[in-house]
């Protein structure tokens, strides 16, 4: 029989995504999100004891007949299943962490309870984009990038113009293109190779260098500037280098301020949980709507598909038909917007059939 | 302030720990020293332009890449190096503004005023680079010129005429001046020019020579077995002549050719080819396998057309919204399925690196070698594809590429010339 605390549980497990501050490791997050969950279970209110049958010894007068014990029959609670003997229903969960921020950086980090967990590797191993906002600043270098280090270097740049940041930021972008088609383990001279380089798929599988598919400038106030990029398998660290760089080619230096996922994967900032909401109640209704946005693309992809059946088109390869279907995932989740490996078409609709 | 020190290169180490009252050196015990301590560099000034660079790759055994120590090497340790397979900057006396390949060889040419405007290098056999008078005799010119030397132009004012525009063939090289007309070398030389025809444009194909005047008309000499003259006929013309056909009242603002085929863009956008047809580049007109007589092109979906490029069996246009179009036989650069078409094929614009961050990104430039292509977008991002000859794409293999692909060169492409086996890119640092 379920406890009203598994039953709590049961409606806690799944994929929930909450906002990490700056300055703070994402470890003592993830612990304080454990430490609450478990305050939250605990304080469920827990059915009464088991009772069992004893029969007591009565206190009668025993000097007068030392020979006869007389018992008497009482229902009393289970001693060893008493919850101070036991302890609190609930002393650990498996809170998991997918893709990490470093101490420096803040923004959206998912986290899964329980069964989510295997949803988690699913989502860590399909390639899916983030986005990242990175502030910046033109004057100075440091030797860990970061506004925060041990100042390197110190130059001018009021000969820095926005054209003249949008001219570099183009070249890295170009650079970064190239990148993707080169790691990718495609043969070049196949016909699926331009196919897929023409719909912007190609792109590395697996463990590669970190490649950003997207850059631009949002604001330019000199000496600070704030840069948009989308990136995959990305640290925080290459990040910062790449305001370091920027301030480079542009003939002067530049350190980053600021680091902050916007998006990951599906979940963005408008989902994250802040700090006050890091309570069992919250994410409980967060997981919900995670739950009810899964059923939801479910429900698109299999009208798509039914689309597909009622009109059948003797040139639709199942390519293309895999090919709709992670449109549709790509623009309901905006896991990205064309960028998905032919790998991942399959294993998307899999990672969602499975929790 | 702090003091400024205009350095370009050289690092100043910081002398020694400003404030310390540990003696310790972690992070945490020293303060973070503000703004005041230590020289500021300033690497750039406020109206720093941006400085112009050539770079050449390709087949370097010709001379045609300029770089003597690919084919004598300095040192008896090095080694020739016959294939340059990625960009390599060449130094030029002068800022160069226009630059044309040949089959071997390549001219470069600056806008100055000064005596020497014109530089070539590469195969001389037929005279293609004009007379390089050789060390040892007055008389003998040197067959391969493996570095950019003058060519002397029989100018009647040497320091008041510019060069505009300089065009390469097979064995034969045009070059345009603003107030002298155009002057030509090399093989099957049609006369000098001294002529007043106002020119706009100079193009040479395999053995032929065209012309276009400021009002939009089109001359033609040469070489016209295949009617790439487009005079009507399929015999030599030795002085340049009219085009008539279905060009006659159309002011056309473009020419191009390079093998045997050729095609002009008017200025209000519609295509008008003639000459070789063998490889289904003018299939739309006609079934025949030559056109002697230009004849307008209808491309249906392709839109104003503004640009066209022609190569030896392949042919692009572009359109006012900067769409590539390809057809012809060959690798057109659609995959290694696509091979030949007869009917324009667009290219789509994500090869040319058109994002969702950057949706407006379209080719302004499109040139053709004898077996491949060049596309400049607007961003200063040069593109190649095709067959690869001796390593000409410029992209570090010697394999084909079967769609276009980015050439990684240090700065905003300005423009490209193609050759049979090599290229030469005009660039712009990009600060």
């Amino acid at each position: 029989m379920a406890t009203p605390a598994v039953r709590m549980f049961r409606r806690l497990e799944g994929l929930f995504c909450v906002y990490k501050p700056s300055g703070v490791h994402w470890k003592l997050v993830r612990d304080s999100v454990e430490t609450n969950l478990l305050k939250g279970l605990n304080a469920t209110p827990s059915l009464p004891g088991p009772q069992e049958v004893r029969f007591l010894a009565q206190p009668g007068t025993d000097t007068e007949t030392p020979k006869k014990l007389t018992l008497t029959v009482a229902s009393v609670p289970v001693l060893s299943k008493h919850p101070l003997v036991t302890g609190p229903e609930f002393q650990h969960i498996q809170v998991g962490v997918g893709h990490r921020l470093d101490a420096f950086s803040s923004g959206v980090l998912v986290l899964a309870v329980g069964n989510g967990n295997k949803a988690l590797n699913d989502f860590c191993r399909i390639r899916t984009t983030r986005d990242y906002t990175l502030e910046g600043e033109f004057g100075t270098a440091t030797d860990d990038f970061s506004h925060l280090g041990r100042v390197v270097e110190r130059s001018t740049y009021d000969h820095v113009t926005q054209d003249k940041l949008n001219r570099v930021l183009a070249m890295l972008q170009g650079a970064h293109q190239k990148a993707l088609l080169m790691f990718s383990n495609v043969d070049m001279h196949s016909q699926e190779a331009y196919e897929m380089a023409a719909r912007g798929l190609l792109g590395p599988e697996g463990k590669s260098e970190p490649i950003l598919t997207g850059m631009r400038c949002i604001r330019f106030q000199p000496p600070n500037f704030t840069l948009e990029v989308q990136c995959i398998n990305e640290t925080q660290k290459f990040l910062r280098k790449v305001v370091h760089e920027v301030g480079l080619e542009l003939r002067s230096t530049a350190v980053c301020k600021g680091v902050r996922r916007t998006r990951d994967g599906p979940f963005t900032l408008q989902d994250a949980l802040a700090r006050h909401q890091w309570t069992a109640y919250d994410v409980m209704q967060a997981i919900k709507q995670y739950h009810s946005s899964k059923r939801k693309k479910k429900r698109s992809i299999s009208q798509m598909k039914k689309t597909e059946l009622e009109q059948p088109d003797k040139e639709t390869t199942s390519f293309q038909q895999n090919e709709t279907d992670e449109e549709a995932v790509a623009t309901d989740s905006g896991l990205t917007s064309g960028r998905l490996a032919s790998i991942m078409k399959l294993k998307s609709l899999h990672w969602l059939e499975h929790i | 302030m702090a003091s400024l020190c205009v350095r370009l290169c050289s690092r100043h180490i910081r002398s020694g720990l400003q404030v310390s009252s540990y003696g310790t050196h972690s992070k945490a015990s020293r303060p973070q020293e503000k703004s005041s301590s230590g020289p500021v560099f300033q690497y750039v000034g406020q109206h720093r332009k941006p400085s112009h660079k050539v770079f050449v790759w390709g087949f370097s055994f010709t001379g045609a890449l300029g770089i003597p120590s690919f084919v004598v090497p300095d040192s008896g340790r090095k080694k020739p190096r016959k294939y340059q397979l990625t960009p390599y900057r060449l130094e030029t006396a002068e800022q160069i503004s226009s630059a044309a390949c040949g089959y071997g060889f390549t001219l470069i040419a600056s806008s100055t005023k000064d005596v020497s405007k014109l530089w070539g290098m590469g195969l001389n056999k037929d005279s293609q680079l004009g007379f390089q008078r050789t060390q040892h005799s007055r008389h003998q010119s040197y067959d391969y010129v493996l570095e950019p030397s003058p060519v002397a132009l029989p100018l009647v004012e040497p320091l008041q005429t510019r060069v505009v525009q300089v065009s390469c063939g097979r064995a034969h090289s045009l070059v345009l001046t603003d107030k002298e007309g155009v002057f030509s070398m090399g093989n099957n030389a049609y006369g000098q020019c001294g002529r007043k025809i106002v020119d706009d444009e100079v193009a040479c194909g395999q053995d032929h020579s065209l012309f276009l005047t400021e009002t939009g008309k089109v001359f033609a000499c040469g070489w016209g077995a295949d009617g790439q003259t487009g005079l009507g006929h399929h015999s030599i013309s030795s002085a340049p002549v009219e085009l008539g056909g279905d060009l006659s009242g159309v002011e056309v603002q473009q020419v191009s050719t390079y093998g045997d085929c050729s095609l002009a863009v008017s200025r209000d956008g519609q295509l008008f080819g003639w000459g070789n047809s063998e490889y289904l580049q003018l299939a739309s007109v006609t079934e025949a396998t030559q056109l002697s007589s230009p004849r307008r092109v209808p491309l249906k979906g392709c839109g104003k057309v503004v640009q066209a490029a022609c190569g030896g069996t392949q042919v692009a246009v572009i359109n006012d919204k900067g769409e590539v179009f390809v057809w012809g036989y060959g690798i057109l650069g659609k995959g290694p399925k696509l091979s030949e078409s007869s009917a324009p094929e667009m290219i789509p614009p994500t090869l040319f690196g058109r994002t969702e961050f950057n949706p407006s990104v379209s080719v302004s430039r499109i040139r053709c070698g004898l077996n491949h292509f060049a596309a400049v977008t607007d961003r200063g991002e040069l593109f190649v594809w095709g067959k690869n000859v001796r390593g000409c794409l410029g992209i570090g293999r010697k394999e084909d590429q079967y769609f276009p692909w980015r050439v990684t060169v240090p700065g905003q492409v300005v423009d490209v010339a193609c050759g049979v086996d090599h290229m030469v890119a005009l660039v712009k640092s990009l600060l």
